[in-house]
């Protein structure tokens, strides 16, 4: 599924990345846990394609192809999807006209026909239950006006409707109360199957109570410095990262 | 009036009387330079005049605003909301003068100027100017100059939003207030064209 060898990143004059070694399998789910500043959004970043970042060494493979040599678009129409720290407000485009605009992109891009309007806000109802976001939302300017569990709401709802291979949600529990965390698990859950597979970064166990990861990382000073079961998430809890 | 491209009533002098109101729009697309030049005086008590306007320039185009609201009767009421977008090598010139006199108490006139700016190569200069000379008076004016937001576009993008097409719903975002009612395709595609 994924393949990243020996990843080296930077901005600007600083280097974040170390070489990160990091291999996941379908329906696999891994997290990766570390202290801030860490890398560990530079990594989510990267992944993704977001302008100014540069890989100075190393290679990604995703499915097979060469990641770091598509645009962030062609990585999305490939499978990949990014829940975002900081949700970004888009005044002006509602929800609706953005995820439809997405959707059918993605389905050009593997030459299938355009959702017809009745069926696509349809399926939105549909995913937008799944994370308990109430229709009104349809209509409403993405982000704007969100609350913060909201934009974390909308992302979910977003990955639940691209069906993407591989999620990497990037801090999604921070911000959440307990219940929007578990309504936030549950639409992960939903989606795990022996195909699909996902990153989940954090530095904070919580979201890991209710997402069983198979395999946990962690990411300090950009590097993976460590690498196991869910005992690890244990250790982190009791000791912190000095530790490693 | 043109190549009908450009939908305005005639520019230049207009007054307005106590209880009328004065709508005017411009739109200027993208293969035509344009001055656009109006003063308008409302001279009746609760008078009230509304501008709308959006330019889209690619290329060489030279487009120039310059428009007078003089507020010189009490409790009239005036909007401006010009927006628009230059590439290429356009030049945007932008002057919008608003005066309230002595006697134009109950004043309430506002005025947006908001720009674009899609390569190095393309100018736009904005100078907003208020003169108020009554005390009584609600008057705000906000211009701006930049560029499509890489954060909108970088988000759209990674969900599968190719780049022109995520610049394109940005920007006819940004235009909406300004597209005229019916001309919603015609200014899509001009958008696109840029």
């Amino acid at each position: 599924m994924l393949e990243i060898k020996n990843l080296h990143a930077k901005i600007g004059d600083k280097e974040i990345l170390k070489g990160i070694d990091l291999t996941i399998g379908p329906g696999e789910v891994h997290a990766v846990m570390g202290p801030n500043g860490a890398g560990k959004s530079t990594l989510a970043a990267v992944l993704t394609g977001k302008p100014g970042y540069e890989v100075t060494e190393g290679s990604i493979l995703f499915q097979g192809q060469d990641l770091l040599a598509m645009t962030p678009e062609e990585r999305a129409w490939a499978g990949l999807f990014l829940s975002f720290q900081y949700p970004i407000e888009i005044p002006g485009v509602t929800i609706t006209a953005f995820m439809k605009a997405a959707v059918n992109a993605k389905r050009k891009a593997h030459g299938l026909p355009e959702f017809k309007a009745g069926d696509f806000l349809k399926l939105m109802k549909e995913k937008m239950a799944l994370v308990q976001m109430k229709p009104e939302f349809a209509k409403r300017e993405v982000n704007v006006g969100f609350s913060g569990g909201e934009k974390k709401r909308n992302e979910i709802f977003q990955m639940a409707l691209l069906e993407p291979e591989l999620a990497i949600l990037d801090e999604t529990d921070s911000g959440l109360d307990v219940d929007a965390l578990k309504i936030v698990a549950d639409g992960v859950n939903t989606l795990r199957s022996p195909e699909r597979s996902a990153i989940i970064i954090t530095h904070y166990h919580k979201l890991l109570e209710y997402v069983q990861p198979d395999v946990v990382h962690v990411l300090k000073d950009g590097r993976l410095v460590k690498t196991g079961g869910r005992e690890l998430i244990d250790a982190i809890e009791a000791k912190g990262f000095d530790q490693f | 009036m043109g190549h009908g491209k450009y939908i305005a009533p005639p520019v230049g002098q207009y007054q307005v009387a106590a209880g009328e109101t004065l709508n005017l729009q411009f739109v200027v697309l993208p293969g035509e330079s344009r001055d656009i030049d109006v003063s308008i005086d409302l001279i009746g008590p609760g008078a009230e005049a509304h501008i709308k306007a959006l330019y889209l320039c690619g290329a060489d185009e030279k487009v120039n605003f310059h428009i007078i609201m003089h507020h010189r009767a009490p409790g009239c009421h005036s909007t401006q909301t010009i927006k628009g977008i230059a590439g290429g090598t356009a030049q945007v010139q932008f002057h919008g003068v608003i005066v309230v006199a002595p006697d134009a108490q109950q004043t309430e006139a506002y005025q947006e100027n908001h720009n674009i700016v899609l390569t190095d190569q393309a100018r736009v200069e904005t100078r907003p100017q208020l003169e108020i000379y009554a005390d009584d008076v609600k008057c705000s004016h906000g211009a701006t100059v930049g560029q499509l937001n890489a954060d909108e576009l970088f988000y759209m993008r990674s969900r599968g939003i190719p780049e022109a097409e995520a610049k394109t719903l940005q920007m006819l975002s940004f235009l909406t207030p300004v597209i005229p009612e019916g001309r919603e395709e015609e200014i899509e595609s001009a958008v696109r064209s840029l």
